[in-house]
Order: C-alpha cells, then structure tokens, then sequence
C-alpha cells in the first residue's frame, strides 16, 4: 500500500463528481439536511408544537388556582371566563371564582375536563417534585423489583429502584413488577386538584393498590436506569416510556421500555444506510463498462484503488457519527456523549461499508446492487440496531457496537472487555468482507457478467492457492461465525423461556434453535469455500482428497473457533441461550481435566473434522450432493451441541 | 524489449490463449492480428499485466509484468476505454499524472502538449459531453501521460469515423517514429500493413504465423502477373486500348509473351501485385492452426 497514491485515489473519488452537482442542488440539499437535523432535534428534545396545542378553551382567572395549571399546558388556551361564550360552545370549560360553571354540555368540553384533571395530576407532581422536603413531598417509598414473568432465568438485575408517592399506594404489583411500599402517606383525592389549591372536583379515596391513584411519585434508579444520572434527556415521552420518570403516581412508573435506546440507534444507524448507497454506486460504476480498468494498470495497486475509494466514505460516516454525538453532547440531550461513542461506530461503519463494497463487488447491474443495498442494510442494521434496543435488559446487548454508544451517551461506564467483545467481530467480518472484495478487484474477476452466487464463489476460491488453503479458509471466515452466531443469540433470547422438550431434553426453544443456527453456520463456514474450490477446479476431485480436504478444514476452524473465547469478556455465558452458542469454547468450574480435554479439544476437534469431511465428499460430487452434504452435517453437529448442551446442564 | 514466452491463459475449461511466444524490439510496431476471439486482446492484458497467464512469463524491459515499475513504463489503451464522463480531460489526465507521479509542471505542460498534438479542442468540457473521437484521443493522451517507453494499444481505433481513424493511425505512426516501442492490434489489416515491422497471426488462441509482413506475404500470399499487350491473347481483357492477362508465374508470363508474339503483337507492360495482408491473413486463416510458422526468425 502506497500511502500517497490512497490519498489520490480518495481525493479523486471526492471530487470528480464535484462538479456533477450544480449549485442549486447543493443548497437545496444543505437545506433539507438542516431541515431534517432540526426537526430531528426538537422530537428527540420532546419540545416544540404538538398537534394538540390550544385544543381546548378554558375561561379562568389568573387568581384561580387552575389558571396555572392551563397556561402550563400548551393543549388549554386560558381566556376570561365567559358564561355566554361557554353556552356558545365557544369556551369548554368555564370557571367563575374557584368554582366550574356547570357539567360539560358536550363531549368537547367533556374530554376538556378530564384533560384539565390528567393536566392538573401531572402540575401537581411537578409542583411536589421541586419541593425542598422530598419526605413531606412524598411520603411513601416504593422499592420496584423487575422480573421475569414465569421465566427461568432473572434477565434483569433492576432491583433497586425506590418510589416515593403519597398516597396509600401498597405494593405496587403492577404488570410484571413487584413493588413494595412503606410509609404512612395520607390518601387525597383522585389528584384533581392543583397543588397548593383548594379542592376541585376531587372527592375520591386514594387508590394506590393498582398503581393508579397516588398523586405523586419519583423513581429513582440504581445507577442502571436508561437515562439516569448524566444520560440522555429525549423529553417526557422518552423519560415516561424507559421508566426514567422524576416525579408522578405509580402509574407512571413503567417497565423499562427501550425507547431511549432505539432513538439513539436509530439515529446512528440511518445516516450510514445513505452513505452505503452512495459508496456502493461509485464502487459498481467502477465495474460497469470496464471503468475502472484503467485504474489497474497504473502504478497504483488494489489496495491503493479500494482504500482510496472507501476512504471517503468512511470518514463521511465517521464524520457524521462524530456530529450526532457532538450535537446530543453540546445540546445537553446526552452530555455524557465522547469519543468513546463515536469509536464504537467504527466498527459499524466498517462492516456497513465491507458489506456493501463485496455487494458491488458481486452485482451485475444497479438493479442487482439495490438488492443487494437492502439486504446488506436490513441485515446489518438488525445486527446492530435489535441488540442494543435492549441496552437496559440484558448484557445480550453487548452484541451489538451500538450498545456501547448508547452507554455512552447514558453516562454508563464501558470495561475494556465489554468494548473489545462488542466491536472485535464486527471489525474483523468488515476485514475479511474487504479482503474477500478485493480478490474480486482485478481484471477478470470486476467486468464478468456472473450471477451473484457465483461471484461469492469466486471470491472464495480467489483466496485458495492450495490444499493447505482449506485450513486457512476455514480460519479466515470465523469472524462471520461469530457474528452470525451472536446475532442469532440475540435474535432468539428471547425465546430462551419457552420449554421445549427436545428428545426429552426438556431445553427451552430459543437454546435448541440458537444450537441449529450454529451448527448451520459453522457447517458452512467449514465447507462453503471447499464447494468453491472445488466449483473453481482449486481442488482435485475424489473420496480421499475430499477427505484430507474436509479434515483440515475441520482442523482450521477448531483452531480458529478458540476466537469465540471473546465471549468472556462479556457476560453473555451467563445466560443459558448464550452459553448454548459458545459451549465450545470455554469449559465450566469443577470439571475433571480429563472431561475438559475430551470435550473441548478431542471432541469439538473430531466433530469438526468429521462434518466438515461429510460436506466436503458431498461438493466434490457437485451442487446438490453438497446441498445434501452439508444437511447430514448440519444434523450431526445439532445432535451433538444438543448433547453436551444437556450434559453440562 | 518486451519478450512473451509460452503464455497461457485459462478460463475454467477455455483456453484463451496458448503457447504464445513473441518478443518485440526496441522502437519496433508489432502487430497482432487475428479474428474475433482468437486471443489478441487476452494478449495484450497479459502484457500489461492485467491478466495473470496460467502459464508462461511475459516481461517488459526486463521486468514482470505485474511489477510496479513496469506499470511505471507502460501506456495501455485499451479497446474500450470508457473515461469518468463527469470530469474534464485536463482533471482527468492530472489524476492519471498523479498515478503516475509525474511533476506537477512536467504533467501540465505534457498533457497539453499531448491535447494540442492530438487536437483536442475543448479540454475543460466534461468528457461526457464529447463525441467518441475526441474521447478516444482523451484516452490516448491518458496513455502517454506517463511518458511510456512501450504502449500496447488495442484496437486504437476501433469504431471511429474515417477521419478520426486516420489521424488516430498516423499519431501511432509518429509515436513510433519517436522510438516508442509499440504492441498495436486492429481489425483493419490496412491500418497493421501500413505502421507494423512485424506481425503475429493468431488463430483460435494460438499464434499461426509470424514475421515481418513481406517475409509473410512471401510465404502465405501470391505474386500475380499483369501482362499487358498489343494483341488479343488467351484469358485476356481488353484494358486502355491493349490487352491485359493476369497470370501466376514467370512461366506463364513467358507464355503469353510467346502468345503475343505468335499472334503479331507483342508485350508492352509487365507490372506485379503482392498479395494484402488480408489475403496473407485469410490464407493463414485458411490452414488453421497446423502449427506457428515463424517466417524470418530464428525459430524462437
């Protein structure tokens, strides 16, 4: 690699379409681009118009204690209380003095009502939250245990969650939480009265057993509560639904719905789904009508050529990452955002673009790549997006880089491990991707008219030079296992509560699909790149060849599959289904060295060997033979996990 | 100065070319002829090292074709040679310049003088707005834009209007004339005939003949006789007030004059006609791939 010659190459990419864009365009599109960030902005800030702002028309005096509560409340629009205009219909709720005018006449100015009542409830927690003396504020202390329903294992460790609300709210068992009271608060009314004020319509007894009559209330997390401490601020709405609540009845305290986290990684993950398309034309363009052929035969090599031309659209997605989180950090939504979240991203970044450049890499024509864009971006942004949605739930999340963002901008620490865990196996399948593109970079491989499936062939038997390339394939592509593993572990876990008797191993359903999904995987990724070699006479046909073939292929990946040891730097073998997935690569406390030997060196090394033989006799014989192969191996390797996964339970 | 040995190349069971050996001088036009998927272009790629050969070696100067250095030498033109339509031909060849680390001054002042030589008009409009010739001499100017000792040019002027072609032929000329080494293939034998020394026949991926073009007329072409005289003789056409007869030999030559003569006239004009490379290549062509005839050389 020439340094100055990638430089070129970038700088070229960058600006020979430069003047393929006229000015008013530019505009237009710096335009809709701020446009779209504000508005992103205000709904992630939870401020701004809403729809249902001045809906109602309350006639109320500054002195009445209600005329707070309205002018607080961007849906009430006060005016001078007005008998005829409320008989009009023109006012919906008129109050002269302390007192309401009269029922509502109409189901307008009864819905005014019970929003005035919901306004006034939410005013007064307000109110009772700024108050100096919390104790007097809120008298009962409500400690909130989450569980698992009916589950088997305890996948949330929130335990110390404490509410405080008066009312006589006991334990509030309320959907899946477990609450506990304490306290000796006084039962009000039903909250409709402001706070400070005399009493309006209110007249009911608290009602604090289902949750739903305390007048007041404030969560406080332990530390793990989405948003807590120095995290991020996404408005009520986003405060409500994670449970980051500060103040208000039982009722508000909810389980924690990973509404803050999908923002966040939504918003991180959108603008790279834009750059992957712009990246992956240029790279196909490259190929279409043999552009890019001049390219190689100049001094500049295919290292130079690539790099240069990702290179810009890398630090264009690295660029945009960084002002996200510049923008949450310096706008106050997230102030605990720093360089930690932005490096998280990388990886993504990586993998998004690998992904896409092997895409272009193997797409006929520009209808081929935009298949090809969306299963790269549907299939990506579910690795990333799914695990960290569940930032709060379940070390699971580590899975995805996109959880250490999320921690990130939460103000939660990250460990070395959790970082490494997170961002290693998506940084080496985004290498791999790159280095299995790159093979495919050169004259006779980029202009050839061959169907997608082919291509991926090619790219792998462009990598075998030899016999001994069978061991090493089957250790380059580990990290797609991996991945493709942790992202079943993270698609399935939750199934991980649902029995299943499997040949009465009474295993819960997502452990016995997550132990089909790997043996599937790594079936394939032990004999996929000897069906290419074979497919691209890199290989000598025959039943002993095929043999030798398969055995070192199984050789490669037990060697490599040691790579799964990664997983220890999370905690991801502390949940069952993720124990299941990685069962080979870390043997439990307690067991006898001669067990430990058989099962994690003898044992995985014959299986390995064994089914990747089977595959490989089965593509020497041709497609179906190997479609049929593979199938007997994939059976193989299930019975087998299944075993040990039943053993070791 | 570019020496091939044995080039092989493979597709899955297709053989593109086989046992391709050929060496080209210094300051030498080779051509390349031969029809359509007989192996030129695969050729020519391994030369430039963009195809690696299956088997066999080919060097430039002394140096594998996939080396960087050699690269450094080399202008490539191939037959096809879409450019970034959204640039200009002065960006376009500045960004090739820079590939190939040419000075700034020394590329600036080069690719204009290359455009001006090639008559390039409108260097600052975008190469998607031009018309084919003028592209195709943005591409030849990107060729030379490194100075290259050796140019391997295919089909350089393939699908240009007459005008374009010729002018496109006789810049080669002159590259030539300036000592560059030159590897040329073409459809239009014409076009060989007239710039190549030497030539390479190829057949169904394999070469057939080669040599300099008169030793290969000699060997694969025809002399043809046209006696031309004052009487009517045998086979003769009346042509500009005298008889005309075309004959194969010096024997037959000697017939028709003793015909002539017999007849009260006599012979006023003897003029010989060599067969085209056309007519050598279709003869070629004709004996199939019974084996190279290297008409000239040392039996390499």
């Amino acid at each position: 690699m020439r340094p100055a010659k990638l430089l070129r190459v970038a700088k070229w990419e960058v600006t020979k379409n430069a003047g393929g864009v006229d000015r008013k365009t530019v505009v237009v599109m710096v335009l809709a681009v701020l446009a779209m960030g504000s508005v992103a902005a205000v709904a992630a800030s939870g401020s701004g118009p809403g729809l249902n702002a001045d809906i109602y028309r309350v006639g109320v005096e500054e002195s009445n204690p209600y005329y707070d509560v309205v002018e607080d409340d961007p849906s009430f629009r006060a005016q001078a209380p007005d008998r005829e205009a409320f008989e009009r219909g023109e006012q919906d709720l008129t109050f002269y003095g302390p007192n309401r005018l009269s029922r509502p006449q109409t189901e307008k100015q009864a819905a005014a009502l019970e929003a005035l009542r919901t306004s006034t409830e939410s005013y007064n927690d307000r109110t009772m939250a700024r108050e100096s003396n919390q104790t007097a504020a809120f008298p009962v202390s409500v400690t909130l245990v989450y569980q698992e329903q009916g589950g088997s294992s305890a996948l949330d460790t929130r335990t110390d969650g404490s509410a405080n609300g008066s009312g006589d709210a006991t334990a509030g068992d309320r959907n899946d939480s477990d609450g506990t009271a304490s306290g000796n608060g006084t039962a009000t009314d039903d909250g409709a009265t402001p706070a400070g004020g005399s009493g309006g319509d209110g007249g009911g007894g608290g009602d604090g057993g289902d949750g739903g009559g305390g007048d007041a209330g404030e969560s406080t997390g332990d530390g793990e509560t989405a948003g807590g401490g120095g995290g991020a601020n996404l408005g009520g709405i986003g405060a409500r639904l994670t449970g980051d609540v500060d103040s208000g009845t039982p009722s508000d305290i909810s389980p924690p719905f990973p509404f803050e986290s999908l923002v966040l990684a939504f918003l991180y993950i959108v603008p790279m789904n834009f750059v992957i398309q712009a990246y992956g034309s240029s790279m196909l363009s490259e190929r279409l009508n043999r552009r890019g052929e001049l390219l190689l035969v100049t001094p500049a090599s295919r290292v130079d050529i690539i790099g240069g031309k990702t290179l810009p659209y890398f630090l264009g997605a690295m660029g945009v990452a960084t002002a996200i989180t510049a923008l949450l950090r310096f706008s106050g939504i997230a102030p605990s955002g720093s360089l930690i979240a932005v490096a998280a991203v990388l990886p993504i970044a990586m993998l998004f673009l690998a992904a896409t450049f092997c895409g272009a890499m193997f797409a006929r024509s520009f209808k081929e790549l935009t298949f090809v864009t969306v299963t790269v971006t549907v299939t990506l942004t579910s690795y990333a997006f799914v695990p960290a949605i569940f930032t709060d739930v379940t070390p699971i999340a580590l899975i995805s880089p996109l959880t250490l963002v999320v921690m990130d901008l939460t103000g939660r620490s990250i460990a070395l491990g959790e970082f490494a865990f997170s961002t290693l196996p998506p940084l080496f399948t985004a290498l791999v991707l790159f280095g299995l593109g790159a093979g495919l970079y050169r004259e006779e491989d980029m202009f050839t008219q061959r169907s997608i499936p082919l291509k991926v062939l090619d790219a792998l038997a462009g990598q075998i030079k030899g016999r001994k390339s069978a061991l090493k394939m089957s250790a380059i592509l580990i990290p797609f296992v991996i991945v493709a593993e942790l992202g079943a572990v993270a698609f399935l876990f939750v199934l991980d509560s649902v029995s299943l008797n499997v040949f009465g191993t009474n295993q819960s359903l997502g452990i016995v699909l997550v132990l089909g999904v790997v043996a599937l995987v790594e079936e394939l990724g032990k004999s996929l790149h000897l069906y290419a070699g074979y497919a691209n006479a890199r290989y000598e046909r025959g039943l002993r060849s095929a043999i030798g073939l398969g055995a070192l292929s199984g050789l490669g990946f037990f060697i490599a599959e040691k790579g799964l040891l990664i997983v220890r730097l999370s905690d991801l073998e502390s949940l069952p289904i993720g124990d299941a997935a990685v069962q080979g690569a870390t043997p439990p406390a307690g067991v006898p060295l001669w067990a430990v030997a058989l099962l994690f060196l003898f044992a995985p090394l014959a299986l390995h060997a064994v089914t990747a033989a089977i595959s490989s006799v089965g593509a020497q014989r041709g497609r179906l033979a190997y479609v049929a192969g593979v199938g007997v191996a994939v059976v193989v390797h299930f019975a087998y996990n299944l075993t040990v996964v039943s053993s070791l339970a | 100065m570019i020496d091939a040995r044995d080039l092989r190349k493979e597709y899955g069971d297709f053989v593109a070319v086989e046992g391709s050996t050929f060496s080209v001088d210094r300051g030498e036009v080779f051509g390349v002829i031969g029809p359509n998927g007989a192996g030129k272009t695969t050729t020519l790629k391994m030369l430039a090292g963009l195809l690696e050969p299956t088997a066999g070696t080919a060097e430039i100067a002394g140096l594998d074709t996939e080396t960087t250095e050699m690269r450094q030498q080399l202008g490539f033109l191939p037959e096809e040679s879409p450019l970034y339509e959204e640039m200009t031909p002065i960006s376009y060849l500045q960004f090739f310049a820079d590939l190939y680390d040419v000075p700034g001054d020394v590329a600036k002042q080069r690719m204009h003088e290359t455009l001006d030589e090639l008559q390039l008009e409108h260097k600052e409009r975008k190469l998607g707005d031009m018309s084919k010739g003028m592209k195709r001499k943005v591409a030849i100017a990107r060729s030379l834009i490194n100075d290259p000792d050796v140019l391997i040019y295919d089909e350089p002027a393939s699908g240009l209007d007459p005008l374009t072609t010729n002018y496109v032929i006789e810049f080669t000329e002159q590259l030539a004339k300036d000592g560059k080494t030159i590897v040329f293939s073409a459809h239009n034998l014409f076009h060989v005939e007239s710039i190549c020394d030497r030539v390479a026949i190829m057949n169904e991926g394999q070469i057939v003949a080669r040599g300099d073009l008169e030793e290969l007329q000699a060997e694969y072409g025809e002399t043809r006789y046209h006696v031309y005289t004052t009487v009517e003789v045998p086979d003769a056409v009346r042509e500009n007030g005298n008889f005309r007869t075309e004959v194969e030999s010096m024997d037959a030559v000697e017939e028709t004059r003793t015909a002539a003569e017999d007849a009260g006239g006599q012979v006023v004009d003897i003029r010989t006609e060599e067969s085209s490379l056309e007519e050598v290549f279709l003869n070629v062509a004709e004996a199939g791939t019974r084996g190279t005839r290297y008409v000239g050389e040392d039996g390499e």
